[in-house]
């Protein structure tokens, strides 16, 4: 059993939760819990790209810096601390390799922490929870804890940006990645290629261009019809929001009849895995996934 | 095709130099390939591509830079900084032209005008990575 410092996010407790129950529990079923970390802030999702505006770094570094302590109450825990939300993976990767690498970066920020008694030692690791499935717990005993294999489920796996951008934050190749797929084989999905997998969703645009989101996933979501997906797997909740709402709207349109429900990796294998359906919290959907679960007979 | 005396004065070398300064990158190191400007899934909305953008920087032209709407339909996916054969973190030098606009003017997004329901119903990461983008 290893236990994991767990960063959820902010989304993973508004309007993803079922991302981070149905995580929670197959973590626990494969020996590699999360246990969240006490105190968490939000990380500020973007990092900033600018060279000479060291606030936006403070808040990252004080959930390392929270984390590196958590550590120290678990079992078996490696200097680790594990995201799932895309975005925060790569906020706090980027934020640590950048002060780790830039002693004069640390300092500052340091002392700003000494206001909530923590120092940043450079001694933490970000991992996203693909790469624990990946590295550390091994498909192998994915596929052993498999009760229903997803037999009919032909999963098109978009990656989105962050996942796979910049290069300090990728989880894999960045051109040609195959942790998503490799995991949804292990679950017993078809996998389905589209060439838009990292095409970007347009991202945070859907507060004031709306349109322009609106676009991207009518690309993204008719590329992945054209090979023939019935489902979109996704690990980042603002994608997952906007295929899932944006396609629902043109629905409403009348532009679009035939929608794809967009699942987290976590959900299929909670489903998968044989946990409850409700930890998966399909009702906060805009797409009911369980139309489709239910036409596999997978539920 | 039309030709314009450009030069580069005090003005366009101090624009220049605080893209640089703020970015961390070298812009000359931009030899106008134009693989950014193809591999960008928002490539079809913006009014300078980006290397045609970069290219404005390079001359120091600060307003036309500005005038653009590159930097603010840019969603720092990050696909041009990864690819860029010259290493340039393209995204870095998007950052730059917003921050430059946003430390004058900092409300590209105003908060109030924002509809209640929309604030209600999208997700925080939405609206935080928005707020940080487009407020200064």
């Amino acid at each position: 059993m290893v236990q994991y410092s767990y960063f959820p996010g902010c989304n993973l407790k508004t309007n993803a939760k079922g991302f981070e129950k149905s995580a929670l529990a197959v973590s626990k079923q494969l020996d590699a819990e999360l246990v969240e970390m006490p105190n968490w802030n939000c990380c500020g999702t973007v990092h900033t790209l600018v060279s000479d505006n060291l606030m936006k770094r403070i808040a990252p570094t004080r959930i390392l810096s929270r984390s590196s302590k958590h550590v120290e109450m678990l079992e078996n825990s490696p200097k680790e601390v594990v995201t799932l939300c895309s975005m925060c993976n790569s906020t706090l990767k980027v934020v640590n390799k950048d002060i780790k690498n830039d002693e004069s970066k640390l300092e500052p920020i340091n002392f700003q922490l000494e206001f909530d008694e923590e120092e940043y030692k450079k001694d933490m690791e970000v991992k996203h929870f693909l790469e624990i499935l990946r590295d550390s717990v091994g498909y192998e005993k994915i596929e052993k804890n498999v009760k229903k294999p997803l037999k009919g489920l032909k999963v098109f796996c978009y990656y989105g940006c962050m996942l796979l951008h910049p290069d300090e934050a990728k989880i894999d190749d960045e051109e040609m990645p195959a942790v998503l797929e490799d995991l949804s084989e292990s679950l017993g999905a078809e996998i389905i290629f589209s060439p838009l997998f990292k095409y970007c969703c347009g991202s945070y645009h859907i507060v004031d261009q709306e349109d322009i989101v609106n676009t991207q996933v009518q690309k993204i979501i008719q590329s992945a019809k054209q090979s023939g997906a019935n489902a979109v797997v996704v690990a980042c909740p603002l994608c997952a929001y906007n295929l899932d709402a944006q396609q629902k709207l043109m629905e409403k349109q009348g532009q679009d009849k035939e929608l794809l429900p967009i699942f987290y990796f976590t959900q299929l294998m909670a489903i998968a895995m044989g946990e409850p359906i409700n930890i998966n919290h399909f009702e906060e959907h805009h797409i009911n996934p369980k139309k489709l679960l239910k036409k596999l007979k997978l539920i | 095709m039309s030709y314009e005396y450009i030069k580069i004065g005090s003005e366009e070398k101090a624009f220049i130099a605080k893209v640089e300064e703020i970015s961390g990158q070298n812009v000359y190191s931009c030899y106008q390939c134009g693989k950014c400007s193809a591999g960008c899934a928002f490539s079809y909305k913006m009014d300078k591509t980006v290397n045609q953008f970069i290219h404005l920087i390079q001359l120091g032209q600060k307003e036309r830079t500005l005038d653009a709407n590159t930097h603010w339909i840019c969603a720092s996916c990050f696909t041009c900084t990864v690819r860029c054969p010259r290493e340039i973190d393209v995204a870095a030098l998007m950052e730059a032209v917003r921050e430059i606009s946003l430390r004058e003017n900092p409300e590209k997004v105003r908060i109030a005008d924002l509809p209640k329901e929309s604030l209600e119903k999208l997700p925080n990461i939405a609206l935080v990575s928005n707020f940080r983008k487009k407020t200064g």
